[in-house]
């Protein structure tokens, strides 16, 4: 996502992250912390759950756009479906054999789904913009 | 010096316990270790749960290699300062990630230059050697941002 900050110059943004240590990065937009989980984890789920509904209400975001993981797909996904805001999921580089999985799940939810390699590409989606590198 | 890093809070012992003894086995060397949730606690180096990202920059920049997991997080800070970087891919069949990406990862990285791939701990000696006399990615061939046309496309998505 850092590699993105280019595209949001001049935007009003707020960032949420699993990792607190990560609002100096940001200095000067609203940061949110969120429980990190992953699928082997259900009460971090529900918590994380309820953490970034109350985050989505208050910030009533227009754009959504998450490079993963299971909890950006999460928060795609309440985006959607609470607020109607346009979505963007950007399948993280790492992912260069197949799309993540929350990547997959993340489709249905998603405006814009797109894989950073173009051997991932399909007719339907994944699409391919480029890449951060 | 020597920083170790397993990138986020996710524990990956393997790596800790290898530079450990690595640590031991070297020891005139200064070796820091940011070792998130692991549960192993180094003794042959100097080691930390997780530095805030001022603080780990600052730690690469002192640093003559990295020695990480072999996540795009990692490799884009050693990248942006020029410093080789050592890479540990984690296992899933050893829990210490989800899935097995990071072989994938560390599949195409390996042939860029600044990468020295250990595809096991055992590999790590002589990937650090590697990484020690090789270099690492010239600073001028290496962006801070994404390439621009890849940029505009999200900013159009952005703001239309």
């Amino acid at each position: 996502m850092r590699r993105l900050q280019p595209a949001f110059d001049g935007l009003q943004v707020a960032f949420v992250s699993v990792q607190s240590a990560y609002a100096e990065e940001v200095a000067g937009h609203r940061f949110y912390v969120v429980r990190d989980v992953t699928r082997w984890d259900r009460i971090g789920l529900a918590i994380l759950v309820v953490q970034l509904t109350l985050i989505l209400l208050r910030e009533r975001p227009h754009v959504v756009v998450t490079t993963g993981s299971a909890p950006g797909m999460i928060a795609l996904a309440l985006a959607k479906c609470l607020l109607r805001s346009k979505t963007m999921w950007i399948d993280s580089i790492a992912n260069c054999e197949q799309l993540s999985l929350s990547g997959m799940r993340a489709k249905r939810f998603c405006d814009v789904w797109l894989t950073q390699w173009p051997h991932l590409q399909r007719t339907g989606g994944p699409d391919w913009w480029g890449a951060v590198l | 010096m020597i920083f170790v890093t397993v990138g986020s809070m996710m524990a990956f012992d393997r790596l800790i316990v290898s530079m450990d003894k690595w640590a031991l086995v070297h020891p005139g060397s200064d070796v820091l270790a940011q070792i998130g949730a692991g549960t192993y606690r180094p003794i042959h180096m100097r080691w930390t749960r997780m530095l805030p990202p001022s603080t780990f920059q600052e730690a690469v920049r002192k640093s003559a290699i990295i020695v990480a997991h072999a996540g795009m997080g990692s490799y884009f800070v050693a990248a942006e300062m020029g410093k080789p970087v050592v890479m540990l891919p984690r296992l899933a069949a050893n829990r210490e990630h989800t899935t097995d990406h990071q072989l994938h990862t560390i599949k195409w990285l390996r042939d860029r230059p600044g990468v020295y791939a250990a595809m096991s701990d055992a590999e790590l000696d002589f990937a650090i050697d590697r990484a020690m006399t090789g270099g690492g990615i010239a600073g001028a061939d290496f962006t801070n941002f994404a390439p621009e046309p890849f940029l505009r496309r999200v900013r159009d998505f952005l703001v239309n």
